[in-house]
């Protein structure tokens, strides 16, 4: 708790503004009821003039958690997280990928002293009450101190703290991305709730098969170069059936960017090389000594392409 | 023509491009009433104070009925405060014209205007202010979704959504329409 208070009284030194013990209690209290909580509902994701209505159900008990996500609206899909990894069940192409856990890669990423970092990158304020789904919440809104990130605002149960809204906005203070439950029962979960229907089935698999990798070896030099952007993970994976390509993720607490390199060589389709934009997620595609440079990152344009930009390579000797 | 004279405000158009559209922009017609019209979405989107109505008519009819000073003041007593001021306010005029031209937004497809909002050059802040012009924005890659999936597991948002974020995919329909 004391390296807790100082990092807090460092983070006032880089602006005046202030975050509040109460604002950051109620983060904390938010991240403890994620990992903590069994419940089921249905929410709702917007982005841009995008609505889609997804369930989702999370079954917590003492061999660990069990969390499914399946899309109601557009093409149907389902993704099942345990602790061995995620599965990505895609019934059109008869499809799973798999993106399995290891002893250095945790789903979810844990990375507990990153959020008593926060106060150095976001001020983390109260915000208005609001009654979400039925549940009376209080707020927590988190206001970047730069221009290389987001902030957002959290709505979550006064009770439990479980999330029912969280909102992303830009520099502008509009809202460019946003989840809210319409209805949720927090609660014991049965089994099957968080089963795929699909589990059983022959379908294709596509294993990432990740490894740690170290990708300065090859002659890449890639390097996050913004303030609070740590390296979190450097590894080898599969992308769809392709060969091997680079992956290395940093993050700065609430935001991650990830870095891909592949070889061109077998790329058949035309690479549109520049910035597009998916919501709160930028991707920046740029081509490095003939491969595929492709940044993605909940992050404004200027971050990703920052990153992208310092994407070096050199022969190794 | 709307692409070049998107380019035109950005500043890209030189030579004989320049020229041409320089000529186009003299005479009263489509491209002079698109480019106003063009400025005019730009000011709306940054929120621009509009000046008085018939301001630029005023403003270069004061002009005309300044006399123009070919000799040089005889004394420093005869300098009049319209010598400091008048080179300030010009300065302030042409730095005021470059600003505009340096936030005047790329033009895109209807499709893609919304996400203007996002590469727009950030404000300033103390730190570390990354001040690229913004980029005109890209169809997203054909394997976004591979992408997504791949980074979504380190997301720090797990932590705080469970699972949900994985529902950033782009859907079938709006990949389908963006190719």
């Amino acid at each position: 708790m004391r390296g807790f208070a100082l990092i807090l009284f460092l983070g006032c030194g880089l602006a005046h503004a202030q975050s509040s013990p109460e604002a950051l209690a109620l983060l904390n209290k938010i991240h403890q009821a994620t990992q903590r909580l069994s419940y089921s509902g249905t929410f709702i994701y917007q982005q841009g003039t995008r609505t889609e209505v997804s369930r989702i159900a999370r079954m917590a008990d003492a061999s660990g958690a069990i969390e499914k996500l399946e899309t109601l609206d557009g093409v149907p899909r389902e993704v099942v997280r345990t602790r061995e990894g995620v599965r990505c069940y895609l019934p059109a192409s008869q499809t799973v990928k798999i993106e399995r856990a290891a002893a250095h890669r945790e789903f979810p990423a844990i990375l507990p002293d990153q959020l008593n970092e926060l106060p150095q990158y976001y001020v983390a304020t109260r915000g208005e009450a609001a009654r979400i789904a039925g549940f009376d919440c209080v707020s927590v809104m988190l206001t970047p101190r730069d221009n290389l990130r987001y902030g957002y605002v959290l709505w979550a149960d006064a009770n439990t703290g479980m999330l029912l809204r969280a909102r992303t906005v830009n520099d502008k203070g509009e809202t460019i991305e946003q989840f809210t439950f319409t209805q949720l029962q927090i609660g014991p979960v049965a089994r099957d709730k968080v089963r795929s229907k699909h589990a059983s089935r022959n379908w294709r698999v596509e294993d990432a098969a990740a490894a740690p990798a170290n990708l300065s070896e090859a002659g890449w030099t890639v390097n996050a170069d913004l303030p609070g952007f740590r390296k979190i993970d450097e590894i080898r994976r599969k992308l769809r059936e392709s060969q091997l390509v680079g992956q290395v993720v940093y993050s700065d607490g609430l935001a991650a960017v990830s870095v891909f390199i592949e070889p061109l060589a077998d790329r058949r389709e035309i690479m549109r090389t520049g910035m597009s934009n998916l919501g709160a997620i930028h991707i920046y595609t740029r081509e490095v000594a003939n491969h595929l440079v492709t940044v993605v990152g909940e992050t404004p344009a200027a971050s990703v392409r920052r990153i992208a930009d310092r994407v070096e390579f050199k022969r190794p000797q | 023509m709307k692409q070049k004279i998107s380019e035109w405000m950005d500043g890209e158009l030189a030579g004989p491009d320049a020229e041409r559209m320089l000529s186009a922009l003299r005479e009263e017609g489509e491209t002079r009433q698109a480019w106003r019209t063009y400025h005019l979405i730009g000011d709306a989107l940054r929120d621009t104070q509009l000046l008085s109505p018939r301001f630029g008519e005023r403003m270069a009819a004061s002009l005309a009925q300044e006399p123009t000073v070919l000799a040089p003041s005889a004394t420093p007593g005869l300098r009049s405060w319209r010598r400091y001021v008048m080179p300030a306010a010009t300065a302030a005029a042409a730095a005021g014209f470059v600003g505009a031209v340096a936030f005047m937004m790329p033009l895109q497809e209807p499709g893609v205007a919304p996400q203007l909002a996002q590469t727009a050059p950030p404000r300033p802040t103390p730190a570390a202010v990354v001040t690229e012009p913004a980029a005109a924005p890209v169809p997203l890659p054909v394997a976004t979704d591979d992408y997504l999936l791949a980074h979504q597991g380190y997301s720090p948002r797990n932590r705080l959504q469970g699972v949900a974020p994985y529902v950033r995919t782009v859907s079938g329909q709006a990949l389908e329409s963006k190719r």
